[in-house]
């Protein structure tokens, strides 16, 4: 006979579940409500209902500016860590080339290395061989990144993938650019596409490398909000970092609708 | 063109990308900390090591780490087995509960820690509340408040990398335990904490390296009285503008992760074979 689960590690169980999805969620919560606070001063629970701090950010020329940057950033950032990425995958999904192992590390290293030390030896860098940094820094800087994401992701739907069908192209005839475009690109698709909803969410949230590349006229949402919460956090803090978390339920939303939820889980 | 040729177009520009742009600035950084006004010196490594502020930096950043790698394997592997076998409903509303902080940008979650651990916030005043404590008591620029702001932005490393192993056991090995007369805590116990090991493994591996070089969160929590290695990394950057300093503490902090991840690495070596 099996002994049944007692009951008291049931009701244990289901408050421990209460308790961790408090601690995750809680400081997530905490920014919506300020955000839509009535009250001058950061204070939670909120006190009265007002949509004004979110009236107040749109109207903020230097939240704008900053959030224009980071979505461009992310998304030329996204387009060149797939297009490096995935074409990298392919090449080295092949095992043609030798050490092919030794060059998915290498490509995988960045994600191994934390983004502090990157962000340091970048800065170091390109002040030495430059000068002044610059947008283009912060590109190159994120696209390093996110690389290795794209190139996980893309390696492991080429992995599942039958090896047979670009012979088959081959054999009856397709060229080069033919097989690539339309046999190894469907193939990586998925994997593609769920390396891009990474590139696109890390490269928008980034703040250390963008904290340490920071200039005047040079600051990503997240290195304008790190700034606000050091001197003189106020409510329309919260409304930014509420739309942050929009912008993140967007991506999820859309990566489930695309993909399943499953995969990111697995990835 | 031969398929050679093709390959190595394919990789030609990542591989030039992390050479230019990833590699030579490591190499840059590694050369910064052992320059000196006259050629080779190991002087900035020697200031850090003989200064008991930096050596009190270092300490915390590895006592505080491995505080938060222990809190978050504590509390992660219930959770994640908790989802393994929930319904696939409730499995998909705690995954996205988990999912969704990671994906959120840290300087926004740890607004919401400065929150609630302020003067009037919540947490500080449930404590006063029960009396836990005096009226001048303070969480924030304390380690407490960098230890749970940390473990909230890394317990999802935590549980889903538990989650990956406990995903793929065999259920039947439990049910095996449970008719031969086991307990449900010694099935816990002797049949699946064993098997999730390496998950946990994996989960501590991250959750340390992680909180060891990461800076929002504890620059933002614990301020500059309470420093963590990577906040006095960014001091020296913008600050004092030691850059030659501030490279060897990177070195410092690399070779201290890199000498946590070896293990690891050689474990996944075997794995792959």
């Amino acid at each position: 006979m099996v002994k049944e689960v007692p009951l008291w590690l049931k009701i244990a169980a289901g408050i421990f579940l209460v308790g961790m999805v408090l601690l995750l969620l809680g400081p997530l919560v905490v920014v919506l409500g300020i955000s839509v606070s009535e009250s001058q001063f950061i204070a939670f629970p909120p006190q009265g209902l007002s949509l004004k701090w979110y009236a107040q950010v749109l109207g903020d020329e230097r939240y704008l500016v900053s959030f224009r940057q980071s979505l461009v950033l992310a998304l030329i950032v996204t387009g060149l860590a797939s297009l490096l990425g995935g074409a990298a995958a392919i090449a080295i999904h092949r095992r043609a080339i030798p050490g092919a192992g030794a060059l998915a590390t290498l490509f995988l290293s960045p994600l191994i290395l934390p983004t502090i030390i990157y962000a340091v030896g970048m800065l170091m860098f390109w002040s030495a061989t430059f000068g002044a940094v610059s947008f283009l820094t912060l590109v190159i800087g994120h696209t390093v990144i996110c690389l290795p994401y794209v190139l996980r992701t893309t390696l492991a739907v080429l992995s599942e993938s039958d090896p047979y069908l670009e012979e088959a192209a081959r054999t009856m005839g397709a060229g080069r650019l033919a097989r690539l475009w339309f046999v190894v690109l469907p193939q990586c698709l998925p994997g593609l596409a769920a390396g891009m909803f990474f590139a696109v969410n890390i490269s928008f949230d980034e703040a250390v490398l963008s904290l340490f590349l920071r200039q005047p006229e040079l600051t990503t949402l997240p290195v304008r909000v790190y700034g606000q919460l050091e001197f003189s956090p106020d409510p329309s803090v919260a409304a930014v970092s509420s739309i942050m978390i929009g912008v993140t339920v967007v991506l999820l939303v859309l990566a489930d609708r695309i993909l399943g939820l499953k995969r990111f889980s697995e990835g | 063109m031969t398929d050679r040729r093709e390959n190595l177009l394919l990789l030609a520009p990542g591989l030039l990308l992390l050479a230019l742009a990833f590699l030579l600035p490591i190499f840059r950084m590694l050369a910064l900390s052992v320059q000196g006004e006259d050629g080779l010196t190991g002087a900035h490594f020697a200031r850090f090591l003989g200064d008991p502020f930096y050596l009190g930096v270092l300490w915390r950043t590895v006592r505080l780490s491995l505080l938060i790698t222990l809190i978050c394997a504590v509390l992660g592997f219930p959770f994640a087995y908790i989802m393994a076998r929930a319904k696939p409903r409730l499995r998909t509303v705690l995954l996205i509960i988990v999912i969704l902080p990671l994906m959120t940008s840290v300087v926004v979650r740890t607004f919401g820690w400065m929150v609630i651990l302020s003067r009037n916030g919540i947490l500080p005043e449930v404590i006063r509340d029960m009396g836990l404590a005096g009226r001048s008591f303070q969480l924030m620029r304390t380690e407490t408040a960098i230890v749970l702001g940390m473990v909230q932005v890394l317990m999802p490393f935590m549980v889903l990398s538990i989650l990956g192993v406990l995903a793929r056991l065999d259920q039947r090995l439990e049910e095996a335990a449970r008719t031969m007369g086991c307990s449900f805590l010694g099935t816990i116990r002797h049949v699946v904490l064993p098997l999730a090991m390496p998950g946990v493994a994996v989960g501590a591996v991250l959750c340390f390296t992680l909180s060891a070089s990461s800076f929002v969160t504890p620059n933002l929590l614990g301020g500059t009285r309470v420093q963590m290695l990577a906040a006095s990394i960014y001091r020296s950057v913008t600050q004092t503008l030691d850059w030659n300093f501030a490279a060897a503490q990177s070195v410092i902090l690399l070779v201290g992760i890199l000498l946590v991840m070896t293990p690891y690495i050689i474990a996944q070596g075997r794995r792959h074979g």
